[in-house]
């Protein structure tokens, strides 16, 4: 029993030299990549900033007190992500089916606030063609609220597979890996928070 | 028994997670940082300099607290830190170096 116990941890395919689990290197790595993608969007951004030739223009339009609402519910939802990921791991499936669900709630929040933003920018005339901050704005918020939606989607599809049973202990890496995406969004909005909303 | 070795070995590598209380503890201090971060805009006469200091002081230490603890790369291996801190500084100067082609840094008005 010991000796097929050590054999099957020597010829774990998942586990490579380093010793580390090959799937959460490669998402490490794909979170370094999307590091260098927002932090060319948000270089655009700022570089751009105050450049617009017609307005509107950022102190005119961004609405702090709602997105500040807005920042603090994707900010919590890393919170419950996190109790997520320690209730599967204690195989507590009953709490890690509220956290899930609640975490997908708080980023769908955030992407509804996005809307309502977005669609009220729009009707004040601001639009992805009206000037650079427009462009700019749009075009770096956007890509954040795509990576979100992505994230409600993949933290729906574990909540689904939970209420069907087939999510446990020994699935605590699949929990681990979406945590990883869902806090990179979280900490992108916390860039984009300071520099497009707070910074004057 | 060997699964969940092997699984502790690669999640682990080095320690183990923060505990809830942690991760709760954490939630509190990234609420009132935040919470002093939007007050701060509306202090009336703060050197425009100075704030902006303070905001992205506040950010980074957010930005720190939520990779280092919820993301537990202060309790893994060193190799992840690597493959996230090594473009995070990339994206940065990639921030910065399109911010001086676009002329953000010029002290005099341009005419």
């Amino acid at each position: 029993m010991t000796s097929h116990a050590a054999s099957h941890v020597e010829h774990d395919p998942n586990i490579g030299i380093t010793g580390l689990d090959h799937r959460k290197m490669g998402m490490w790595a794909f979170l370094g990549s999307e590091c260098m993608f927002f932090g060319s969007l948000i270089g655009t951004y700022l570089s751009y900033k105050g450049k617009s030739l017609s307005g509107p223009t950022p102190h005119e339009i961004l609405n702090i007190p709602l997105t500040s609402v807005s920042a603090f519910v994707l900010l919590m939802s890393s919170v419950l992500m996190v109790l997520a990921l320690a209730a599967v791991q204690r195989n507590d499936m009953k709490w890690a089916k509220v956290w899930l669900f609640s975490t997908a709630m708080f980023g769908a929040g955030f992407v509804g606030f996005q809307i309502f933003e977005f669609t009220h920018f729009v009707n004040l005339g601001l639009t992805l063609r009206t000037n650079l901050f427009g462009s700019t704005f749009f075009t770096l918020t956007g890509f954040h609220g795509a990576h979100v939606t992505g994230g409600v989607i993949w933290l729906l599809a574990l909540w689904a597979l939970a209420l069907r049973g087939k999510l446990g202990p020994q699935d605590a890496l699949k929990v681990e890996l979406c945590g990883l995406y869902w806090h990179f969004v979280d900490i992108v909005w916390i860039a984009i928070f300071t520099l497009v909303y707070l910074i004057p | 028994m060997a699964q969940s070795h092997a699984t502790a070995q690669a999640h682990g590598a080095g320690g183990g997670h923060a505990t809830v209380a942690t991760y709760l503890r954490i939630a509190v201090v990234l609420a009132i940082v935040t919470a002093v971060e939007i007050a701060l805009i509306y202090i009336p006469g703060l050197p425009s300099h100075v704030l902006v200091a303070l905001l992205i002081v506040m950010s980074v230490v957010k930005f720190a607290l939520v990779v280092g603890f919820y993301m537990h790369l202060r309790y893994d291996a060193r190799l992840l830190t690597a493959l996230f801190v090594g473009p995070l500084s990339i994206a940065c100067a990639i921030i910065l170096a399109l911010m001086a082609l676009f002329g953000a840094f010029l002290l005099l008005p341009r005419s």
